[in-house]
């Protein structure tokens, strides 16, 4: 039995990205991961947090052996991913969020019969873990159903199924939740967490943009940014960093040309993210202390913003990356998009 | 073999799970066949066009008759040609836009195994082809055959058709690495192969050296050698005698399997080492 | 329809076409370097006549001065723009529909379908007229194709040209109906169906070839008169040498054609409508069909 189910030792891949055809002569690289370094063992539910374009996919392609690292060493389930791929595949599954794999002239039961055999399960086997699992996911009534016929939604379930069926010894969930509605997200988190407790044998890797997945299912999480590791632990440990500072989230009008970085300078405000809504502005701060409120408070005022809310939480997830990078993943996110 | 997991799944390996593979992997083909027939009048009617129209052209060129048989025997082998190179080895690009070439890899089975299962999943609609140009061809232009040794006929057949899609497993190692490419140059590969491979004359008509060459190709001699068990006056017209022929297929039966084996591994490795199992290079 | 509908529906449709060959060209185009497509355009075309070449040298002996070898070649190398161009129109909707997924978005920008599909077809005839001078250079320079550029009649040549390719654009258009409706072995309908019409279409044999029976067809078909014309605009007397179409002058010849492209493409809208409102109703615009 290996130590690890995944393993990863400054881990790191490393893109030559080709310009178009007039920019031919710029070769520029982008370094979709640095020095990570992981650590999962046998029976846990590991979590994968950050923006889009930080690294998970890259990650998870490299541990499924679907990609080469550039630098470093991986194994998953004892067996090297560069040296043994084939050693790892009888072991592993994947689903990615937002597929359009299958067949779409075949049926639910149909398309994921033929993946089931592709792994060696013998075909009235999979046909009953198929039909088990097609019930807990709720589209065992679609089973007949041609893929093609499916919305988006119901073909990420579909999905979903593919990667269980083959009872895998780590399992790869990268974004699984996506295109899913509340009510469908919330069956799929309780499938992963029956699944996981039903045979202690089994690893579960998932990544993820929404922190409440992530503070809600996993044992541990490594927050993940431009390629790196920021932090590794259970997310009560992540947030108890944070259990000194005092957390605020203030509802105002608009900020009147008021400042982010005025806000950062005043006493005992440790960070403040803005995000503008309807007619006004949410803005988190965390303080080293709460008497640096009165300071806010005023500051504000001075600046004629009228406060229409405030409420006092408990850190998050989001606040932790706050603290780690600096700004929240939704402000990473936009300005990649300016970019 | 089968084996149990540290889960406790049992599951097959070795040459069942090749074979469970091969199984699943036709199941597509041969389901969405039944399901939409339009594959008929597209795949197997409309290509009798194509073979009536050169046998037509041997007519107006006052033809001996035996080049008729050679269109006919041509165009259904072209069946087996345009299986290999649009169905089996240009397919794995289309499963790579689709999202499927990553699951294929990562699965444990083979990638021989999802070829051939696909090149088997096509075989109603190519042998159907083949048979429906034979048939219909021999009957409207009266053809002739007399074939005085079937197994031998039967023998040639089989090992071109090992050798054929041996050579489109090769292939289609080499559409792993191609993005869009992949289509152009199957279709720029697909008319010098009908010259080269004497589809519709006699390869001997070509200079020997281009007709040697063109032996790599499993179609050349597998046709050849066919049109010479077939027709009395074919070994007149046949480039080597069969014998060579068989065992030069036979020969080249074994390179390109293990070629194709050696190959796909190769470019799976060097794909995953570039990044482009996934990417989508439309 | 009063005046300024329908001059927004002109410069919508004249905007559908303009920027789907814009299109067209780009993905025709640009999936390699130069070289390697430049190779690609002539050995295709080469390759394909070749094989012709090859089967009437092998039965003749090599005689290329037979008025019937130039009436082969140029046929066979005209004929390159039958499968190109319908192929060209026709396989934008397999190619938006099942590989781009863009079908979907097509249909609900504000352009015109059809125009759409036509002006996708433009790269197929840039391409097959690549491959159709490449062809012909080729027989005169290495088959002795009598050609004298100074004989030749090059106002028949461009109007019949012209005619010809709006006649199998209308064709192919028909076929991105049908393509609309059925799974992509569609993908092959433009090699099968250009395969039946080369065989009726007196490309590169006389139709008197053909069984008594079905001559007729022949004669129903534009695509037989558009050959005619194009050979005799380059090669006059020696493709007057079959009588299949010989009682007919130019003139008569282009009116026939113009006639029959006209009830193609009155066919083809009638068909493109009725197929696109049945893909519509079953929803079969954006669904995928691989296996």
């Amino acid at each position: 039995m290996p130590p690890y189910a995944i393993e990863t030792e400054t881990l790191g891949r490393i893109y030559k990205i080709r310009g178009i055809k007039k920019e031919r002569a710029i070769r520029r690289e982008l370094v979709a991961l640095a020095d990570v370094n992981l650590k999962i063992e046998q029976g846990e539910l590991f979590g994968l947090l950050g923006p889009n374009g930080a690294g998970k996919t890259t990650l998870i392609k490299i541990l499924t052996t679907l990609l080469a690292p550039t630098s470093g060493m991986a194994r998953v389930a004892g067996f090297d991913v560069t040296g043994s791929p084939h050693l790892i595949r009888p072991c592993i599954n994947m689903v990615s969020g937002g597929e359009s794999s299958g067949y779409g002239l075949l049926t639910v039961r149909e398309n994921l019969w033929m993946f089931s055999q592709f792994y060696g399960v013998p075909s009235k086997e999979a046909y009953n873990r198929i039909d088990e699992l097609l019930k807990r996911v709720g589209i065992f009534d679609r089973r007949h159903t041609k893929s093609s016929d499916l919305s988006t939604g119901l073909r990420q379930k579909m999905n979903i199924v593919r990667g269980f069926m083959t009872d895998p010894q780590v399992l790869f969930l990268d974004e699984p939740t996506l295109g899913l509605d509340v009510g469908a997200s919330r069956e799929v988190r309780g499938l992963i967490r029956e699944w996981l407790d039903e045979n202690k044998s089994r690893t579960l890797l998932l990544t993820t943009h929404y922190m409440v997945e992530a503070d809600e299912l996993c044992d541990r999480v490594a927050i993940i940014n431009e390629g790196r590791v920021l932090a590794c632990d259970t997310p009560s440990v992540l947030k108890q960093h944070l259990q000194r500072d005092v957390l605020f989230e203030i509802d105002t009008t608009p900020l009147n040309g008021l400042s982010l970085a005025k806000l950062e300078t005043q006493p005992g405000v440790r960070k403040v993210t803005c995000q503008e809504v309807d007619g006004g502005a949410t803005l988190n701060f965390i303080l080293k202390e709460e008497a640096a409120l009165a300071v806010v408070i005023n500051t504000l005022t001075a600046a004629s913003v009228n406060i229409m809310k405030l409420s006092k939480h408990e850190p998050t997830l989001e606040d932790v990356f706050v603290e780690l990078v600096g700004r929240s993943m939704t402000d990473m996110e936009r300005s990649r998009i300016n970019e | 073999m089968s084996k149990q997991d540290t889960t406790g799944s049992k599951k097959n390996t070795g040459w069942r799970l090749f074979w469970q593979s091969v199984i699943a992997r036709s199941y597509p083909r041969i389901i969405g066949q039944q399901r939409d027939m339009s594959w008929m009048l597209f795949e197997v009617i409309m290509p009798l066009g194509s073979v009536i129209a050169y046998v037509l052209v041997y007519r107006a060129l006052k033809a001996p008759e035996v080049y008729v048989g050679f269109v006919v025997i041509g165009g259904a082998m072209t069946a087996f040609w345009m299986n290999v190179l649009w169905s089996m080895s240009t397919q794995l690009y289309w499963e790579k836009e689709q999202g499927n070439l990553a699951l294929y890899i990562m699965a444990p089975n083979s990638m021989m195994s999802i070829l051939l299962g696909m090149a088997m999943g096509g075989m109603v609609a190519t042998i159907l082809r083949a048979v429906v140009i034979v048939l219909l061809g021999s009957l409207m232009f009266g053809v002739q055959y007399v074939v005085v040794s079937p197994f031998e006929m039967f023998a040639i057949f089989a090992i071109s058709m090992v050798a054929l899609y041996g050579m489109g497993m090769m292939f289609a190692s080499a559409f792993l690495l191609f993005g869009r490419e992949a289509w152009a140059i199957s279709d720029m590969i697909q008319e010098p192969v009908n010259l080269i491979s004497g589809l519709y004359f006699p390869i001997k008509s070509l200079p020997f050296w281009i007709a040697a060459a063109a032996s790599v190709i499993p179609l050349t001699l597998g046709l050849d050698a066919m049109r010479q068990l077939a027709f009395p006056s074919g070994f007149k017209l046949g480039f080597l005698s069969t014998r060579v022929e068989m065992l030069i297929l036979a020969g080249l039966s074994v390179i390109f399997l293990v070629g194709a084996k050696l190959l796909l591994d190769y470019t799976e490795k060097l794909a995953i080492r570039e990044g482009r199992v996934t990417e989508a290079r439309r | 329809m009063d005046n300024s509908t329908s001059a927004v529906s002109r410069s919508e449709a004249w905007r559908s076409f303009k920027y789907a060959a814009w299109l067209g060209w780009q993905i025709t185009s640009n999936w390699t370097d130069p070289f390697l497509f430049a190779i690609y355009s002539i050995i295709r075309p080469i390759s394909r006549a070749a094989i012709l070449v090859v089967m009437y040298g092998v039965i003749t002996q090599g005689n290329f001065t037979n008025p019937l070898f130039p009436y082969i070649y140029l046929g066979n190398a005209f004929y390159t723009y039958v499968f190109t161009v319908m192929n060209g129109v026709s396989w934008a909707v397999i190619d938006d529909r099942e590989h781009y997924k863009t079908l979907k978005y097509m249909y609900i920008a504000p352009i015109r379908i059809p125009y759409y599909l036509l002006g996708r077809g433009v790269a197929g005839f840039l391409t097959a007229s690549l491959s159709v001078v490449i062809t012909i250079l080729a027989g005169i320079l290495f088959l002795h194709v009598s050609f004298d550029p100074l004989q030749a009649n090059w106002l028949l040549f461009f109007v019949s040209l012209f005619i010809g390719v709006i006649m199998l654009s209308m064709m192919g258009l028909v076929l991105a109906a049908v393509s609309l409706l059925v799974v992509r072995h569609a993908s092959f309908m433009a090699e099968g169906v250009s395969g039946v019409l080369f065989l009726f279409s007196g490309a590169i044999y006389p139709l008197e070839v053909l069984p008594k029976w079905l001559q007729p067809v022949g004669f129903a078909i534009p695509i037989t008169y558009w050959l005619e014309l194009m050979r005799r605009s380059l090669i006059g007397n020696v493709a007057q040498a079959f009588p299949t179409l010989a009682r007919f002058s130019n003139m008569e010849l282009l009116g026939i054609l113009v006639g029959l492209s006209f009830l193609f493409g009155v066919i083809s809208i009638f068909v493109f409508r009725h197929c696109d409102r049945l893909a519509r109703e079953r929803g079969l615009i954006d669904r995928t069909t691989n296996y």
